[in-house]
């Protein structure tokens, strides 16, 4: 059985220990702080550091990241100066058939290894906004990611957060963190999912999810009494399901 | 053989015969009017509603729409109630299994049957940003109208425009009408796609796509795709502002 709390990268008294992704797409402020300042180890996927930089105007050298990789050709050149000048680890990786955010999260689960590093998920800022077909390679990144790693890699941007389910597993997650928004999601986005869940409003019982026939959007969870807090959301699938929430506005 | 212009629709000039959804998402100006002024029929789902009485401020009676369906949970009331003194067709389309979008759709193939309307293209603004569950819930739209037309809907948010394939079918995508960006892509959402293509700087001959691979590529004429199970999903990118 897996246990995951998907919202507690972002309490600051969270107990998940992170590393952290920046993606090419603009930061919640609110946000990268909590994950910032937790965050064992944090790097950009090429023009993630320009957002980094923008946002961490005034204080950039507290903000540095461990190393920003990709093929470069959306960093800013100031932008690659400046980091390149302070030390950061820059990492060209021109592999065509892979996209920044897959060697990103490569490099990332190297440098876990090799540093012995106790992490427990693996959290990105951005990916899920702006070019629709770097929406669709965000999802792509996630299929390789259940090859690289078995640390849960969950993508926030905006209001939103995904994180594809491995198969075969029977999920609990935890939604009492208190930052949980009204709406949830199971969506099959790579192949027909036999699904059974509780702990939503609407539950499926041994169903297939599939496009056009069924697919799992605005659901929200069940009512639970205010004092007890929910229950977790329970979720079998026998193929990677992704999962997406809503994140309540600060 | 499909042969199809998916950006034709954005050219004043183009041929395409359109119908126009509006979803509440924020609308690019400049594609509204383009599309508005050469659509047969428009229409708003809920909250688009809302967007298209923030953007023709000044001139919102130029702009009522047939009709606007959905729940009505997004609709603001001050533009509920201006669109429907306007007399627009206001129609609440409580099932709660298919969604604004999916409803929208279903209500303009009816409406283009009963008027007898040449429709070439049921062209979507909004669905691809915002709440990522219904960017998601897009994708199962497009799923769905296939099964209620044989139209082509494409759906377009700031530069992007995707469009399902149909599976089965060789499919001509004209590529040159200038509007083009400089990617395109093909995600075989729901389910591997045995797919053959010609055109794009990286083909697919007779590969299983398994999961979404992206294949970023500069525009060509002709692409083919032989669906298997299901149609490709290929979105193409719109320059008039050279984002990218």
């Amino acid at each position: 059985m897996d246990e995951f709390a998907p919202l507690d990268c972002l309490l600051p008294s969270g107990k998940q220990r992170i590393g952290l992704v920046i993606l090419n797409q603009p930061i919640d402020e609110q946000f990268f702080h909590v994950l910032w300042s937790k965050a064992k180890i944090r790097a950009c996927a090429d023009g993630g550091a320009n957002h980094l930089y923008r946002l961490t105007e005034g204080h950039r050298e507290s903000f540095l990241p461990d190393y920003i990789n990709g093929d470069f050709d959306s960093i800013l050149p100031e932008v690659k100066t400046f980091y390149t000048e302070k030390n950061c680890k820059m990492m060209e990786t021109s592999d065509q058939d892979l996209t920044d955010f897959t060697k990103c999260l490569a490099v990332m689960v190297e440098e876990i290894k090799a540093q012995k590093l106790q992490i427990d998920t693996i959290v990105t800022l951005g990916g899920l906004g702006g070019r629709f077909d770097q929406i669709m390679a965000t999802v792509e990144t996630l299929f390789h990611a259940q090859k690289m790693t078995d640390l849960p890699v969950v993508v926030i941007q905006d209001r939103s957060l995904a994180v594809l389910l491995k198969e075969g597993r029977q999920h609990h997650l935890n939604v009492n963190t208190g930052l949980e928004g009204k709406w949830c999601s199971l969506v099959p986005v790579g192949s027909p999912c036999l699904t059974t869940t509780s702990g939503l409003k609407w539950n499926l019982d041994n169903q297939v999810l599939t496009f056009g026939q069924l697919v799992s959007t605005s659901n929200t969870y069940e009512d639970h009494d205010p004092k007890e807090g929910r229950k977790p959301v329970r979720i079998t699938t026998d193929r990677p399901l992704l999962w997406s929430m809503g994140i309540k506005p600060q």
